[in-house]
């Protein structure tokens, strides 16, 4: 079964350009129903792994398998990708077939990423992966998607080479690309080379911070997404840096490089440096989608220091903050989108008062960005409270640093929300109205899964607990 | 055995070094990418060094081909960015790149 997650995706792309000649617009379509596919598959599987305890396998010599926690993020895959979907098919008015398409493979992309169990396999999916977001990010061919597209592919190129490099390394030293013969390697007979296994390390850490776009590399993650016409900055806040850069180092170092104290502090000074510099940066910004982008930054920081600690607890938070940042990142994305396709504007200091004009969006935003600063009882609390609580076991004051830089996202989110939807309405903006159809669905379910999270988390901390994985 | 180990790594940490300088200096989209190009082709030369020093060509040459396949994907796309600079711009140099910033 597995392997249906690469197949339909795939499968969809080439019957769309089979039929091209009948019907251009049935690009959308086709990819909606792949999304919708996944979506209740996914389900199936999250159901089916957690019920019965061990991992699906596919027909293909075992080397795609789901697992629960590949279940869950495939679902997210789909779910974030639905949204983009139905947000594109509103705001998208050319290329739309290129669109549907890329929008396929960067599916199968991600899918293969969540699947894979080979080095080698990881790397493809990445930069398939990688080469469908410069695509939607360059689809309308302007200046500033170009530039941001290319500062993307630079990082990327950099990081896909690094990635290589620590794959030949290992290569050289156990002689296969398989996840379990380079785990039971390092795990035997690891001390024996320490030089070059240190090195793949640090090769194969520093390509996953650029991708995942943690501090010192995070240059490309603004430019990128604020320069992306509005769909593609959801799906690539939503869902790709978290995929191809976080999913990575959680699998990797899971299943393959096995967790070191060393490699944790490295994660440790990586996630904090993110979690204080991303919301610093998002303080000082002008511009709507960049201060969103410069938050995302922060939020993977969040991610990371939940991972580092090593802790069951710790690696539960940084899921549940996955799965969280997942919903309301993309809902304050396609929040973003709609006040950009109504007042034609980024910049923040222009906007104002725009909450009596588009009461949706404003009360879904202001969900959105609760979540993320984290106030009880919404969904983004509960993330919060189990990544500080594994990180106050491991040094009180970084979970205090943690805790202080939640303040500070409650700063940009109020500095945000006075800006653009309260005070004076601009005589500019007089004549803007609320969104309508899909945009205005997709903000109420976006936001109704945040709360209802927000609800059932607790119920499924004791689940987990009760299952004996907490 | 050990000796073409060696010279393959010399040859792929000359190429690296190469390529990293050449990113460090030019000011060129092209050249970028063809540094970007060089480094790779490095890893791959160690790919296929390793291959024969493991007594694994036929997993290595795949892994070279597979590569190679990759490579010529993101050159489509990341040649078509640049050509979308030079239309918009007329010109190849970074320094007009710098719209996006803050």
């Amino acid at each position: 079964m597995p392997i249906l997650f690469l197949g339909i995706p795939l499968l969809a792309v080439v019957v769309l350009n089979l039929y091209t000649w009948i019907d251009r617009r049935s690009a959308f379509f086709a990819a909606l129903i792949a999304s919708l596919c996944q979506l209740v598959l996914a389900a199936y599987a999250v159901v089916r792994c957690f019920t019965t305890g061990e991992a699906m396998t596919s027909t293909f010599f075992g080397t795609v398998t789901v697992d629960l926690i590949s279940a869950v993020v495939l679902f997210m895959i789909a779910m974030i990708c639905c949204v983009t979907l139905l947000v594109a098919e509103e705001l998208v008015k050319s290329h739309r077939f290129t669109f549907g398409g890329t929008m396929l493979l960067l599916m199968m992309g991600m899918n293969g990423i969540v699947m894979v169990r080979d080095l080698f396999s990881l790397y493809a999916f990445i930069e398939v992966t990688g080469a469908s977001s410069f695509l939607l990010i360059a689809i309308n061919r302007k200046r500033d998607e170009l530039e941001g597209a290319f500062k993307y592919f630079l990082m990327s190129a950099l990081a896909t080479a690094m990635m290589l490099g620590g794959l030949t390394f290992l290569f050289l030293l156990v002689g296969d690309t398989s996840f379990e013969a380079v785990a039971s390697y390092l795990q035997t007979r690891g001390g024996e080379h320490p030089t070059l296994v240190t090195a793949a390390l640090v090769l194969y850490t520093s390509a996953i911070a650029i991708k995942s776009g943690a501090v010192p590399f995070h240059s490309w993650v603004p430019d990128a997404h604020s320069s992306a016409p509005s769909p593609v900055s959801v799906v690539l806040a939503g869902i790709v840096i978290k995929v191809s850069g976080v999913y990575s180092m959680i699998r990797l170092y899971r299943d393959v490089f096995g967790f070191d104290p060393r490699l944790g502090q490295v994660m440790l000074i990586l996630g904090l440096a993110s979690v204080i510099i991303g919301a610093l940066g998002a303080l000082g910004q002008n511009d709507l989608k960049r201060m969103l982008a410069f938050s995302s930054v922060s939020q993977i920081g969040y991610i990371v220091l939940g991972a580092s600690t090593g802790s069951a607890i710790g690696f539960v938070g940084a899921m549940m903050h996955f799965f969280n940042h997942a919903t309301f990142k993309s809902l304050l994305f396609v929040d973003a989108a709609a006040i950009l396709h109504e007042t034609h504007t980024r910049n923040m200091d222009e906007m104002g008062g725009l909450a009596e004009r588009m009461p949706i969006t404003g009360v879904t935003s202001v969900i959105g960005l609760l979540s993320m600063a984290g106030i009880p009882p919404l969904s983004g609390f509960w993330s919060k409270l189990l990544i500080v609580i594994a990180l106050w076991q491991i040094s009180p004051w970084v979970a205090l640093a943690a805790l202080v830089s939640s303040v500070l996202t409650l700063t940009y989110f109020l500095v945000l929300q006075k800006k653009v939807f309260y005070g004076k309405l601009n005589e500019k903006l007089a004549h803007v109205t609320e969104c309508r159809g899909r945009l205005r669905f997709v903000e109420l379910t976006l936001a109704a899964v945040n709360v209802l999270a927000g609800l059932v988390f607790p119920v499924l901390l004791m689940l987990l607990r009760g299952n004996g994985m907490l | 055995m050990t000796s073409v180990f060696a010279l393959f790594l010399t040859a792929a940490a000359l190429l690296v070094t190469t390529a990293v300088y050449s990113l460090i200096i030019t000011r060129n989209l092209m050249r970028i990418l063809l540094s970007l190009e060089i480094i790779t082709k490095a890893v791959s030369l160690m790919m296929i060094c390793v291959g024969y020093v493991t007594d694994q060509m036929a997993a290595a040459q795949s892994y070279a081909i597979t590569i190679i396949i990759i490579e010529v994907m993101l050159l489509v796309v990341s040649v078509g960015i640049v050509f979308g600079v030079y239309r918009q711009n007329g010109h190849l140099n970074t320094d007009d790149l710098n719209n996006l910033k803050g």
